[in-house]
C-alpha cells in the first residue's frame, strides 16, 4: 500500500502547492504595465489625449516657449501634457445661425465601399466653435486645425534631419485650412445606423493626414504618417511637428505623442 | 462485453508496452461492433454501442479525413446543425443545434477551458494534433458536468496509448498564405510514456467584397491569425493499478486588426491526474487542472504588451466508481474550482469565485433489455451564493442486438458568469454593456429520444430533442437610464421562457471494397426569446438554421504494397434563416425588421496518396464550385473562392 499512497500523496501535494501559488495566474512578468497617467519627460514633445469625440484641444506654442525662456522645466513638461479643451457646440444658444456653422449628419458606407462614400442626411445649426484667445493648433482625434496657419508635409522622418531652419522651405506651397462637414466626427450615437454627426469646421487636411482612419475594416484601420510637417503660423513663425505615436499606454487611440520644434 | 471487460481492455490498452502506433478506428469498424469505449455520457467507460446516453463519436481517422486544424474545422464539417458565425466585432461564435458557446460545455479530457470571447472559448487553441477522438453528447448534462452543460458536452479525448517511438512531421499550404506545420513525438520507455505535440499555423488577413446595399451588417475583412500550440503529456504507469499523468501546454495566437496594435491571446495549461484501479470493481480518479487564458494588446510603437484580460481556473476533481457484482455501477464525485477573472472592462477589474459540487450516479442494468442511469448533482457558487440541484435520468432499451432505443430527461443550467454580473463596457460609444449582479441561473429541461441500429455494413441513428429554457441569460434591449444619458445601456437580463427543439438523422456505411459514406441531416427550431415583458431584445447572435446536412464519401484503395490512395468528397448544406433585428438600435419603438440570410452549400474534394507506410501527400480542393457569398453577413462561410491546399505528412519512425 505504501507504494500506492506515496505517488498519490506526491500528486496531492503538488496539486495543493500549485493551487495555492497559481490562484491569480502565472507569468505576469511577460506583460507590461499600463501606466496610470501619462506625461512627457522631455522638452519638445507634446502628449495630447485627443481621443474625445466631443472636444478640441488647443496648443499655444508661444506659451510653451515662455516656459523655456523662463527655464521653468517643470512647468513646461506639465504644459506639454495638459491642454485647454473646448467642447464642440451641439446647439444654438441664440438666433438662427449663419446656415453653415453647425452639426452635419452624414451617412457613411461603413459596411460597403467605405467611408469615402457618404451622403449628407441632415443639418442642425449650432454655435461657433469656442477657442482660447491665443492658440497655434488644435486637435480633435485625427483632425488638426491651425489658427490661420498653413502646413507643408516634408520628406523627413525625424526632426534631427531637418534643414537648419524654416527658410529652406520658403518657396514651398503651404496648405491652409479648408472647410469640411464630414471629417470631424462628433456624434457616434447613431453609429450602428452608419450615421455620424459631424462638425462643420475648417481643418488642415495636410496636417490631419498624419493619422488616417479607414473603414472598413472594422474596427477602423489607423495609418500613421511619420513625416515631419512644417506649420507656418499666423504670426509668421514656423513650427516643425512629427506624430510619434497615436496610442496611449492603455491602448486608447488618438492619444497623440507629438515631437515639435518651435520656433523653427 | 461486460463492464469489467471494458475496464480491463481500457487498462490493457493504456499499459501494454510495445504496442504499435495508434491505429485509429473509423466510426464504423469493419465488423460493425461499435466497440469504441466512450466516457462522456456517464463519466465511466462504456461501449459506444450500448452506452445509455447517445454519444456521437468522431474518431482520429474521421479527424484525419477532414484535414482539420482545430475543433471548429472538425465540427462544422462533420456535425450537422453546427454553425460558426461572427458576433459583434468578428468574434467567432458557435451555434450547436440552437445552443451557443456558453451552453455547450467544451472539455479536454474532462477538464474545462478558461477564457471566453463573446461567450465562446477560443476554438483555435483546441488543435487536433494530439486528439485521439471526440465525444459529443447532446442534451442537458449538468447532472454530471454542472454549469454550462445545458445543450450538451463536447469532450476532446487526447491520445494516451503508449508508443515506443513515433515521430510525425506534417505541413500544409493553402490560399492567403495559409501555412500549417505540425510535430508529434511519442516516446515510451519502461513505465514512462511521453507525448509532445507542436503546431504552428498562420494565414493572412484578406478583404472580401460585398454587393450594393446590404440589408444588415457585413464584414469586409476576414482576419487570419498566427498560432503556436505546444502540448506535453507525461504518463507514469506504476503498475496495472496506478497511473499518474502530468501535462503542460502553451498556446499563443496573434491577430492583427490594427497594424500597430496586434491582439495577442495566450494560454498556459497544466494538470496532474492520478488513476488508481485497485481491482476490477473500484476506481478512483483524482485530478488537478490549471488553465490561464490571457488577452493582451501589443503596442508596436512603444513595444508594450498590455494585458487587459486574464481568466485563471484552478480545479480539483475526485471521482470514485464502484462496480457491483451484477454490473451495476455507482459513481460519486466532487469538484472544486477557483475562478479568477481580470478584465479592464469589469467593475472593480478583478472578480473571484469559488465553486463546489458533489454528485452521484447509479447505473442500473435491470435485465438484458433495459438499463437505467440516474444522476443527481449539487452545485454551489460563492458569488451570490447560488446553488442548484440537478437531476438526470437516462434509459436504454435493447430489444434485439444492435438496436438501441434511448430516452432521457435531464436538467441543464448555466450559472451567470462573473462577466455577466459585473461587466461595464463602453462599446465604441454605441452603448454601455452593463453587468447585472442579480442574474438568476439559466435553467433548461431537456427531453431526448433516439434510436440507433446497426446491420452489416450500415448504421442508422435517428434522434429528437426538446429543450424548455427558463431565464436565459443574454443582453436585453438598449435603454436610457436617464434623459441626460448620452449613450444607452445594454443590460444583461434573464429572458422569457423559450424552446429549442430538433432532431437529427445519420446514415453511415462502410463496405469492404474500401468505400465509406456518411450522410447526416439536422433540424433545429430555435426561436429567440424576448424579455420578461415580451419586448424584443438585442440578440447578439443569429439563430440556428432550420435545416442542415453534412455528407462524406471516400474510397480507399491500396494499389501496390507501397502505394495507396484515398479520394474523399465532403459537403455541407445550411438552409436560409430569418432573424428579427431592430430597425433602429437607438429607437426600438420603430420596431423590428426581418432579415433573411441566404442558404449555402460547400463541397471539398481531397486526394491523399500514401507512399510506403511513412509518407502521405494530400491535395485538397476546398469550395470546389468556387462559391462566393454576394454579401459577407456575419453567418456567411469565410471563403472567397476555391482554395487549393497541398500537404505532406511523414512518419519518420516508419521511414527506416
Amino acid at each position: 500500500m505504501h507504494r500506492v499512497f506515496r505517488p498519490i500523496s506526491i500528486l496531492a501535494g503538488c496539486a495543493i502547492m500549485m493551487l495555492v501559488t497559481a490562484c491569480n495566474g502565472i507569468f505576469d512578468d511577460i506583460y507590461d504595465e499600463a501606466s496610470a497617467s501619462s506625461s512627457v519627460t522631455t522638452e519638445g514633445q507634446l502628449l495630447v489625449n485627443a481621443a474625445s469625440w466631443k472636444d478640441w484641444y488647443y496648443v499655444d506654442f508661444d506659451s510653451l516657449q515662455m516656459y523655456i525662456e523662463r527655464k521653468d522645466t517643470a512647468g513646461l513638461l506639465k504644459a506639454q501634457t495638459n491642454f485647454t479643451h473646448y467642447a464642440i457646440p451641439t446647439s444654438l444658444s441664440s438666433g438662427s445661425g449663419d446656415g453653415k456653422t453647425g452639426m452635419y449628419t452624414y451617412w457613411f458606407d461603413v459596411f460597403g465601399k467605405g467611408i469615402s462614400v457618404n451622403e449628407k442626411r441632415g443639418f442642425t445649426a449650432t454655435d461657433a466653435q469656442p477657442e482660447p484667445q491665443s492658440w497655434s493648433i488644435a486637435f480633435h482625434r485625427n483632425n488638426v486645425r491651425t489658427n490661420g496657419g498653413a502646413v507643408l508635409e516634408t520628406k523627413y522622418t525625424s526632426l534631427n534631419e531637418l534643414p537648419k531652419n524654416s527658410s529652406y522651405f520658403l518657396g514651398a506651397t503651404f496648405q491652409e485650412d479648408e472647410w469640411t462637414e464630414n471629417e470631424v466626427w462628433e456624434d457616434q450615437s447613431q453609429m450602428l445606423m452608419s450615421l455620424i454627426g459631424c462638425q462643420g469646421i475648417r481643418i488642415n487636411k495636410v496636417l490631419s493626414s498624419w493619422l488616417k482612419i479607414d473603414i472598413p475594416p472594422m474596427p477602423p484601420a489607423f495609418t500613421m504618417n511619420k513625416h515631419v510637417f512644417i506649420v507656418r503660423l499666423k504670426n509668421g513663425k514656423y513650427a516643425a511637428l512629427q506624430l510619434e505615436n497615436y496610442i496611449g499606454t492603455d491602448g486608447t487611440k488618438c492619444w497623440l505623442t507629438i515631437n515639435y520644434k518651435y520656433p523653427y | 462485453m461486460t463492464r469489467k471487460t471494458i475496464i480491463l481492455s481500457v487498462l490493457l490498452s493504456l499499459t501494454f508496452e510495445g504496442m504499435s502506433a495508434d491505429v485509429p478506428n473509423d466510426s464504423i469498424p469493419q465488423t460493425i461492433e461499435l466497440d469504441q469505449v466512450v466516457v462522456t455520457g456517464t463519466r465511466t467507460p462504456k461501449l459506444l454501442a450500448n452506452t445509455p446516453v447517445l454519444t456521437k463519436l468522431i474518431t482520429a481517422n474521421d479527424i484525419m479525413k477532414t484535414d482539420a486544424t482545430n475543433l471548429r474545422d472538425v465540427l462544422q464539417q462533420i456535425i450537422p446543425g453546427v454553425e460558426f458565425s461572427y458576433a459583434m466585432n468578428q468574434q467567432v461564435h458557435m451555434n450547436f443545434s440552437g445552443f451557443g458557446g456558453q451552453s455547450m460545455l467544451i472539455l479536454v479530457d474532462g477538464e474545462r477551458l478558461a477564457g471566453e470571447t463573446m461567450d465562446d472559448v477560443d476554438f483555435t487553441r483546441i488543435g487536433m494534433e494530439n486528439v485521439d477522438h471526440i465525444e459529443i453528447v447532446k442534451g442537458a448534462a449538468s447532472a454530471l458536468y454542472g454549469s454550462n452543460a445545458a445543450g450538451g458536452v463536447i469532450n476532446i479525448i487526447t491520445k494516451k496509448k503508449p508508443n515506443p517511438c513515433a515521430l510525425n512531421l506534417n505541413m500544409r499550404f493553402g490560399r492567403h498564405h495559409e501555412q500549417r506545420y505540425g510535430l508529434s513525438w511519442q516516446y515510451a520507455r519502461g513505465k514512462w510514456n511521453n507525448l509532445l505535440t507542436v503546431n504552428r499555423n498562420s494565414s493572412n488577413n484578406f478583404n472580401v467584397h460585398n454587393g450594393p446595399n446590404p440589408i444588415t451588417r457585413v464584414v469586409s475583412t476576414i482576419y487570419g491569425d498566427a498560432v503556436w500550440n505546444f502540448k506535453e503529456q507525461l504518463t507514469y504507469t506504476l503498475n496495472e493499478k496506478l497511473r499518474l499523468t502530468g501535462r503542460a501546454g502553451y498556446f499563443y495566437r496573434q491577430l492583427v486588426r490594427t497594424e500597430e496594435v496586434p491582439e495577442r491571446y495566450r494560454d498556459f495549461t497544466g494538470g496532474l491526474r492520478g488513476t488508481w484501479t485497485p481491482d476490477l470493481f473500484n476506481s478512483v480518479d483524482l485530478s488537478y487542472a490549471f488553465d490561464q487564458y490571457d488577452k493582451s494588446d501589443y503596442q508596436r510603437i512603444t513595444r508594450l504588451d498590455i494585458r487587459d484580460y486574464s481568466n485563471v481556473q484552478n480545479s480539483l476533481r475526485l471521482l470514485y466508481t464502484h462496480t457491483f457484482e451484477n454490473e451495476n455501477v455507482l459513481s460519486v464525485g466532487a469538484d472544486y474550482m477557483h475562478d479568477y477573472l481580470f478584465n479592464t472592462n469589469l467593475e472593480g477589474r478583478v472578480r473571484k469565485q469559488d465553486s463546489f459540487d458533489a454528485f452521484a450516479q447509479y447505473d442500473w442494468n435491470i435485465n438484458k433489455y433495459w438499463e437505467v442511469v440516474g444522476a443527481l448533482r449539487y452545485d454551489y457558487f460563492s458569488d451570490g451564493h447560488i446553488s442548484r440541484l440537478t437531476p438526470k435520468v437516462s434509459a436504454r432499451y435493447q430489444p434485439i442486438r444492435n438496436l438501441n432505443v434511448r430516452l432521457s430527461y435531464g436538467m441543464g443550467f448555466r450559472a451567470p458568469t462573473l462577466k455577466e454580473k459585473y461587466y461595464n463596457f463602453d462599446m465604441s460609444g454605441i452603448w454601455v454593456v452593463e453587468g447585472n449582479p442579480s442574474l438568476r441561473p439559466e435553467v433548461s429541461q431537456n427531453f431526448n429520444a433516439s434510436v440507433d441500429y446497426t446491420k452489416g455494413h450500415y448504421n442508422f441513428t435517428v434522434s429528437a430533442y426538446c429543450n424548455k429554457i427558463e431565464n436565459k441569460i443574454a443582453t436585453g434591449a438598449p435603454y436610457y437610464k436617464s434623459p441626460s444619458d448620452i449613450m444607452p445601456h445594454l443590460p444583461y437580463l434573464n429572458l422569457n421562457n423559450y424552446t429549442v427543439s430538433g432532431g437529427e438523422a445519420t446514415a453511415q456505411a462502410r463496405w469492404t471494397n474500401g468505400l465509406t459514406a456518411r450522410l447526416s441531416y439536422a433540424y433545429t427550431n430555435e426561436r429567440l426569446p424576448k424579455d420578461k415583458n415580451s419586448n424584443a431584445v438585442n440578440n447578439q447572435y443569429i439563430p440556428a438554421r432550420k435545416h442542415s446536412m453534412t455528407g462524406h464519401v471516400d474510397w480507399d484503395h491500396q494499389w501496390l504494397k507501397n502505394y495507396g490512395t484515398n479520394i474523399g468528397l465532403d459537403g455541407r448544406f445550411l438552409s436560409a434563416v430569418d432573424n428579427e433585428e431592430f430597425v433602429d438600435y437607438y429607437d426600438i419603438s420603430k420596431g423590428i425588421k426581418n432579415i433573411h440570410y441566404p442558404a449555402y452549400a460547400l463541397f471539398k474534394l481531397s486526394l491523399v496518396q500514401r507512399i510506403s507506410k511513412a509518407v502521405k501527400v494530400s491535395v485538397v480542393l476546398d469550395n470546389i464550385f468556387n462559391y462566393k457569398p454576394e454579401y459577407y453577413y456575419l453567418n456567411c462561410p469565410l471563403t472567397d473562392g476555391t482554395n487549393l491546399m497541398i500537404g505532406m505528412s511523414v512518419d519518420v519512425d516508419k521511414l527506416f
